[in-house]
């Protein structure tokens, strides 16, 4: 993924090789950012410019295989 | 002629509830408490257990403990926060239901933090009198979950409802859409339930699920809306760096180190964890006038802003935070920059006691109702004044909407969906995704931000601006007929930006009207409160195309609390 100034994430990181297919990150992912490859039996960051790196994914899988890449500092939108 | 099938698949139940976070939880598990023979079906956007408005919910609750007088609160919330535009007898129910509310997390599973002898932990707070916060863990929509499918309820997840269906003035269902596989479907019950949050307008990470589908949903089905020029709050974090949370107002300085709240309002004491409506204007000036950029700067002598509850998932969950942010550049310990974004809470469809609203067969709960309620007033709610009322607010409405639609499915009549409105539905959702090219609701969002967030149109506002920031949303509405949505992904997106430029005029239509300044709506142009004419909620219906504004007197004179002469 492109790191955009726009996106609060610049990437987001999944090894596969230890990914057990549990899905559990498909599920904790509140922006619809992980799904489920159906195809290869996998997930797969599907829309990673809708992450905000709440680290639901990272923080639920029981192999910690995911890595959630912030921006910091944040991408700006000014209230002034 | 067609046949409803050929629309989308048909799922039928008794209540429909819309949005599986901790609010749709609990009015399914309070509905199968009191008759576990009604069919409950929760369809929520994302995955039930795990969704919900804030990414990360959990962490505190507010509530009046036993022991605690419930009249001192209502006295403080409505002198100095809700200022008399309360409903004072359901926020008077709505306390003396809040400690019961606790106790039920603990049966239905979550976590709450305990003493090693079994007591609750609470802590008094320092912003409200008579108030306690109590300590939940983050997890605590799964065990909800868990819970109320063994009660029976069903759970649909991954599918955005857009609109609601409806017969005469009975709402009997909803329509919407897979948005995986972008498969229709069209749900038929004697009951619905809005339990799918408010609106932040996707301007802080953690609140980029508020989209306000619900308020704009029942909206377009001609719900009545009230409190909505209160939807403005405003929260300083330390935004440049992470946007991860709010600071204590106390440490705020601008470049000269001067300290903000002693130069805007000297003498007022802790001021809660909320911007004061006259802090936030008065650092929007600052940075205008030079002084910027806003620090946060506490002494070193400063104890660290928030509590560690010693709750298990929420402690990993913060170690984990801080450790990324940490890893990738946010240095602890110094002074930050901080930001003032809108965090928004537009909630505002109008509900009565029950948590019905103005059309039969619906009621709306938690963040999508809670201003509409006028439980809080004329403040932007959540929080109303105490953080942590957003969870307490949605498990006590959600009992209140359960009760009453368990007894309304009881005598209603079988839902009746007319294939034509479904039919029509059913073409204005899937629009987007048939055209080829147009505008991207990435876009769209953007547009909406740079009219939406900005203080000078949302919290110091004026007529003059008003109609400028109206003029703006216009000529994004003008474009919304050519949004494009390459997959069911995008096409939920092109609705979200569809229902956040609803409640956006929904907003700067209620400022428009209301000509004085009370709570969180501030007018230059009328910067007097005015109890003489404005002792009035006002109410947003939609009428063909245009938004009807209307006033609806408070019934101050049989409420306990009175403005002052």
């Amino acid at each position: 993924m492109e790191s955009s100034p726009k996106t609060w994430a610049k990437e987001v990181l999944i090894d596969l090789s230890k990914c057990t297919g549990c899905k559990t990150c498909v599920n904790a992912c509140f922006l619809d950012v992980i799904r489920w490859n159906e195809t290869d039996e996998q997930p797969i960051v599907a829309y990673p410019e809708d992450c905000v790196w709440c680290l639901a994914c990272e923080d639920s899988c029981t192999e910690q295989c995911i890595e959630v890449i912030p921006n910091i500092p944040a991408p700006l939108r000014s209230s002034y | 002629m067609a046949k409803i099938e050929d629309i989308g698949e048909i799922v039928s139940t008794e209540v429909l509830i819309i949005g599986g976070g901790v609010g749709g939880l609990a009015t399914a598990l309070k509905i199968k408490e009191a008759n576990p023979k009604i069919d409950v079906l929760i369809v929520e956007k994302q995955t039930t257990g795990w969704a919900g408005k804030a990414a990360k919910i959990g962490g505190i609750l507010s509530f009046l403990g036993p022991n605690n007088s419930a009249d001192k609160f209502l006295d403080f919330q409505v002198n100095t926060s809700g200022f008399y535009l309360n409903d004072q007898e359901l926020l008077l129910k709505y306390l003396q239901s809040s400690y019961r509310a606790i106790e039920q997390f603990g049966e239905w599973g979550a976590k709450l933090a305990r003493t090693p002898d079994g007591k609750l932990v609470t802590i008094p707070t320092f912003w409200a009198p008579e108030y306690s916060t109590a300590y939940i863990d983050i997890d605590l929509m799964l065990p909800m979950r868990n819970k109320a499918r063994k009660l029976g309820t069903t759970v649909l997840n991954k599918i955005h409802i857009v609109d609601l269906l409806k017969n005469e003035n009975r709402v009997v269902g909803a329509i919407g859409f897979d948005i995986v596989t972008g498969k229709s479907f069209i749900f038929k019950a004697k009951a619905t339930v809005l339990a799918n949050g408010s609106c932040g307008y996707k301007v802080r990470r953690f609140w980029s699920a508020g989209t306000g589908d619900g308020i704009a949903a029942a909206f377009r089905a001609g719900a009545e809306m009230r409190n909505a020029e209160f939807g403005n709050l405003y929260a300083h974090t330390v935004f440049q760096e992470t946007d991860c949370g709010m600071v204590g107002t106390s440490f705020l300085v601008n470049s000269l180190g001067e300290n903000l709240l002693e130069k805007y309002m000297p003498g007022s004491g802790p001021t809660g964890v909320f911007l004061p409506v006259k802090l936030a204007i008065s650092l929007e000036k600052e940075v205008n006038e030079g002084r910027g950029p806003i620090y946060f700067q506490p002494p070193p002598s400063a104890p660290p802003f928030g509590v560690h509850s010693g709750l298990p998932k929420i402690s990993k969950w913060n170690e984990r935070m801080e450790a990324t942010e940490r890893k990738h550049g946010f240095a602890p310990g110094v002074k930050h920059e901080i930001g003032v974004p809108l965090h928004g809470e537009t909630s505002c469809i109008n509900v009565d006691h029950d948590m019905k609203t103005s059309l039969e067969g619906l009621w709306a709960i938690g963040d999508t109702s809670y201003a509409g309620s006028a439980v809080a007033g004329a403040v932007a709610s959540p929080p109303g004044v105490t953080p942590g009322s957003g969870i307490m607010f949605a498990v006590i409405s959600a009992e209140w909407a359960a009760l009453s639609a368990a007894r309304y499915v009881a005598e209603a009549a079988p839902a009746d969906i007319s294939i034509a409105e479904a039919k029509s539905c059913k073409k204005n959702i899937f629009s987007s995704l048939e055209r080829k090219k147009g505008f991207s609701p990435t876009e769209a969002i953007a547009v909406l931000q740079d009219v939406m967030a900005p203080i000078k149109y949302n919290l110091r506002r004026s007529k003059e601006r008003l109609e400028e920031a109206l003029t703006r949303l216009e000529n994004l509405k003008e474009k919304m007929p050519v949004l494009q949505a390459k997959d069911p992904h995008y096409l939920s997106k092109c609705h979200e930006v569809k229902s956040m430029a609803i409640c956006a005029e929904l907003t700067f239509r209620a400022a428009l009207m209301r000509t004085e300044s009370r709570g969180f709506h501030f007018r230059e142009d009328y910067p007097e409160r005015d109890d003489k004419n404005w002792l009035k909620w006002i109410i947003l219906k939609q009428d063909g195309h245009e938004i009807r504004l209307s006033t609806q007197p408070i019934p101050i004179s049989k409420y306990k609390i009175k403005p002052a002469g």
